[in-house]
């Protein structure tokens, strides 16, 4: 009888492992052969991305995978976030600052043969911002808003001139237009799939998309007719490794060749490993904790201060975060022009922390609440580094309570309007997204971004840096704005609305054989130009 | 029997509602909105309202779980609102992963829990028994994790005979391939249902070494393969079958962590980003697509007593 159970599951286990066999071999078409034969290139992502569509992008695991197949008007340059032609060959802004005019690079062709047009342009920004447009439906468009929320109207001139209107000046707005929910997308494509265009992306980029299989792969392939030049690269394999150790044995054992997310405990070890490279850089991002500036204890400018004196950055970054941070000395990170470095410092100074809450009458200390979420994009380890934390504050007799949320949930809670908002600090981190200095310091200071209107959760507000920051949005002058954001970052430091702690830094490590490649302050990959050896 | 089979079927219908209901209130009752973590923290009021419109979410509560409800039935099980996918081919195609890793856990849970328990209670008290008792409290006793990145580093890493993880090879999609990438974590998972199923055939065998008819078995000289495996095994087996049915039940369940530990592309990973990122059509289709197995496997079970105990009858 035994038999005759071992037999049924037997049969249910080999038909249910044909059946997976099969519905993979119709999904992902061509196969066999080694990495190493077929010159691929396989990245350990952290998750599985969730789309492929550029304009419903709002993860990096996505952004890492779909944006080798597209392109956009502009592109950052390489190791930075000036810009340069893409898809526009050149452009003029109008002295109001109002209208750009695009001139497009001519025989561009999508991947699916079609050409690269002012109408395809028009569409790819038209399906996102307008309720009305015939493929609105077809997504959903979390940066839409972001992304074009200035823009008034688009018209293509003619078949390779496209002028965007503005409703206002606003400086930022070409960073805008190299981010992706600018890529511009094969209208084509959109009409004939429709919402699983997703499942079927079609651009103009260097890679063009093959299969995806979901929870085990997607490949891309090279894209002999990009207008720059086919990739080296045969083909790009990204797998989603969820747990990071697997990730790791997997770079290990040279079965991947680009692993993201590598465990800080794990970092010095790989630093030895001959057959790895580490790509390290500060990226665009800040990590922090702000202060409710409009309720008591944090309402007291000394008091803010002399909690960021006794906090011990250097103990966070080094021992906590094992250096994959860099310590901030302002929330512009240093790879974002505009960063002023020569702003008030609070090196760790307990004896002026202590100084400083007996100025402000609270020579004792007092008890307050900080809440911390379980994990969350950006947050590196929200936990220990609240730990760390609160035994700093607790050697100048601040008591603190930690209250952990889960990612979600914490979301809800912290982004509340001010008279609602009952907690006293929080910790949270921001990615930069077009690399301007107002993607953070009008977003995360200016008056009028106080929740839910925006992400100033700190509740600052000083009149001084509200009209700086406002007027540098609207001007056209580089050098003239990078000023404005120089004497906006000292104001703030000054006022200690938040405790800055990091930069996060990107760390990839790739193995030894891949050769040429350069991380991007936006944490999106360029695999054009990476060779294999 | 027959009746008795479509008697159950019809029983799964409330059973199979309850779930609806509750899984649904879970999910839209507990904090976190959907449209502020796809937007991110970088929403405005605004881009938010109009994204929960888009996806019904502004509808009474009442309203979206009949549209649901409605959908489902009409095969529509909406579309993931993280993934963008549709929901039932999505689950449909993970679930096979998980189906397959779990029958394959079973099957090597059933054949080393039976042969330890049946060896244990042939060789009572010996200090073969010992042993092997040892070595299931110790498999019962394994975190899953920690087992299956041990098998990783041991033998994928450093030994280098099978895969570390995923389902497989990069650009590759091959039966035996499959098979590969299956041992590691067929194994881990398997370590603490194989201990129940040892420790529960043991007793049982225990039990029914020590009663009449197989003493008579015995003295009428039949051979002691005949009498263990055959007299003995059928009459231990209905307890061991019942805790195999639920272990199926727990494995389909746990197998979360090893899924997530090797990269396996089951229901797991996907269930555990859905509920993180509260996407509502996912997490309600995955949890209605492992109620409906699980009470089916349930069922099957039931069915499979009256095969074994022909004592057991369902008039």
């Amino acid at each position: 009888m035994k038999k005759y159970v071992l037999y049924l599951f037997m049969t249910v286990l080999l038909v249910s492992t044909f059946l997976m066999g099969c519905s993979n071999d119709s999904s992902s078409g061509s196969s066999g052969g080694s990495a190493e034969e077929k010159n691929n290139l396989i990245i350990g992502l952290e998750a599985e991305p969730t789309s492929l569509d550029a304009h419903q992008i709002s993860d990096y695991n996505s952004s890492r995978a779909a944006m080798e197949i597209y392109d956009q008007l502009v592109q950052f340059k390489d190791e930075s976030t000036e810009l340069e032609p893409d898809l526009a060959e050149k452009w003029d802004v109008s002295d109001d600052g109002l209208e750009y005019t695009f001139h497009l690079k001519k025989d561009v062709k999508f991947h699916d043969g079609t050409p690269l047009n002012a109408e395809a342009v028009k569409f790819s920004i038209e399906r996102q911002t307008d309720p009305n447009h015939p493929f609105h439906d077809t997504g959903t468009y979390a940066y839409a808003e972001f992304t074009f929320g200035q823009v008034a109207s688009v018209e293509a001139v003619d078949e390779h001139t496209v002028k965007i209107t503005l409703t206002e000046p606003f400086a930022p707005f070409l960073g805008n237009m190299a981010m992706h929910a600018a890529s511009i997308v094969s209208p084509a494509a959109v009409e004939e799939h429709g919402a699983d265009f997703t499942k079927n992306p079609v651009g103009t980029g260097p890679y063009k998309f093959t299969s995806w299989s979901p929870g085990v792969e997607i490949i891309l392939e090279k894209n002999d007719e990009y207008f720059k030049g086919a990739p080296s690269v045969e083909q790009l394999i990204f797998k989603p490794i969820t747990e990071a150790q697997t990730r790791l044995a997997e770079l290990e054992a040279g079965n991947i060749d680009v692993m993201v997310n590598i465990p800080p405990d794990d970092l010095e070890r790989l630093r030895g490993n001959e057959d790895i490279t580490m790509n390290e850089q500060a990226g665009m991002h800040v990590w922090w904790t702000a202060f409710n500036t409009q309720r008591a204890p944090f309402d007291n400018v000394k008091v803010r201060q002399a909690v960021n004196y006794a906090i011990n950055k250097e103990a966070i970054v080094d021992g906590i975060l094992q250096g994959s941070g860099e310590i901030a000395n302002s929330p512009l990170p240093p790879t974002v022009w505009g960063h002023n470095p020569n702003v008030t410092n609070y090196d760790f100074d307990l004896e002026k922390a202590k100084e400083l809450l007996a100025e402000a009458g609270h020579p004792d200390g007092f008890k307050v609440t900080y809440w911390v979420p379980e994990s969350g994009s950006g947050m590196q380890q929200p936990q220990a580094m609240a730990a760390a934390i609160q035994s700093d504050l607790a050697k100048i007799g601040v008591e603190v309570e930690i209250q952990t949320l889960e990612w979600g949930a914490y979301l809800d809670k912290v982004f509340v309007p001010a008279d609602q908002n009952d907690m006293d600090m929080h910790q949270m981190s921001w990615i930069g997204d077009n690399g301007d200095p107002d993607n953070f310091l009008y977003i995360l200071f200016s008056g009028a971004q106080w929740p839910t209107a925006g992400f100033n959760d700190s509740y600052y507000k000083n009149e001084e840096v509200d009209e700086l920051l406002a007027k540098a949005r609207v001007t056209k002058d580089k050098a003239e704005r990078t000023k404005m954001y120089e004497e906006a970052q000292e104001i703030i430091m000054s006022e200690a609305p938040w405790i800055v702690v990091d930069h996060e830094k990107q760390i990839i490590a790739t193995s030894s054989r891949v050769k040429d490649f350069k991380l991007h302050p936006t944490g999106v990959f360029r695999f054009a130009n990476v060779n294999i050896e | 029997m027959a009746s008795y089979i479509l008697r159950r079927l019809f029983g799964l219908v409330p059973v199979l509602f309850g779930v609806t209901v509750l899984v649904f209130s879970i999910m839209h009752l507990s904090p976190g909105d959907p449209a502020k973590i796809i937007l991110g923290p970088k929403a405005t009021e605004a881009s938010i309202a109009k994204l929960n419109t888009q996806l019904g979410l502004d509808q009474p509560l009442h309203t979206q779980y009949i549209t649901w409800i409605g959908n489902v039935f009409q095969g529509d099980w909406g579309r993931s609102i993280q993934m963008k996918m549709e929901v039932l081919p999505l689950v449909a195609e993970r679930f096979t992963a998980t189906f397959i890793l779990t029958l394959a856990s079973i099957i090597i849970a059933s054949v080393f829990g039976i042969g330890a328990g049946i060896i244990s209670a042939y060789k009572k008290y010996s200090w073969l028994d010992r042993s092997m008792m040892f070595m299931v409290l110790i498999g019962f006793c394994l975190p899953v994790f920690w087992l299956g990145l041990l098998l990783q580093i041991v033998f994928g890493l450093n030994l280098d005979w099978l895969p570390i993880s995923g389902m497989y090879s990069a650009g590759q999609d091959g039966f035996w391939d499959m098979i590969r990438h299956l041992i590691l974590p067929a194994i881990a998972l398997s370590a603490g249902a194989g201990a129940i199923i040892a420790r529960m055939t043991r007793s049982s065998m225990v039990e029914v070494f020590s009663q009449d008819y197989i003493r008579t078995a015995r003295s009428k000289g039949l051979k002691e393969k005949n009498v263990v495996l055959i007299h003995a095994l059928k009459n231990a087996f209905i307890p061991v079958l019942t805790v195999i049915g639920m272990q199926i039940g727990f494995l389909l369940a746990g197998a979360v962590l090893v899924e997530m530990v090797f990269a396996w592309p089951g229901i797991g990973t996907l269930m555990v980003n859905g509920i993180l990122a509260r996407d509502f059509p996912l997490v309600q289709g995955v949890i209605l697509f492992v109620a409906t197995t699980y009470v089916a496997i349930n069922l099957l079970i039931d069915i499979l007593y009256a095969i074994f105990d022909p004592r057991i009858s369902y008039k």
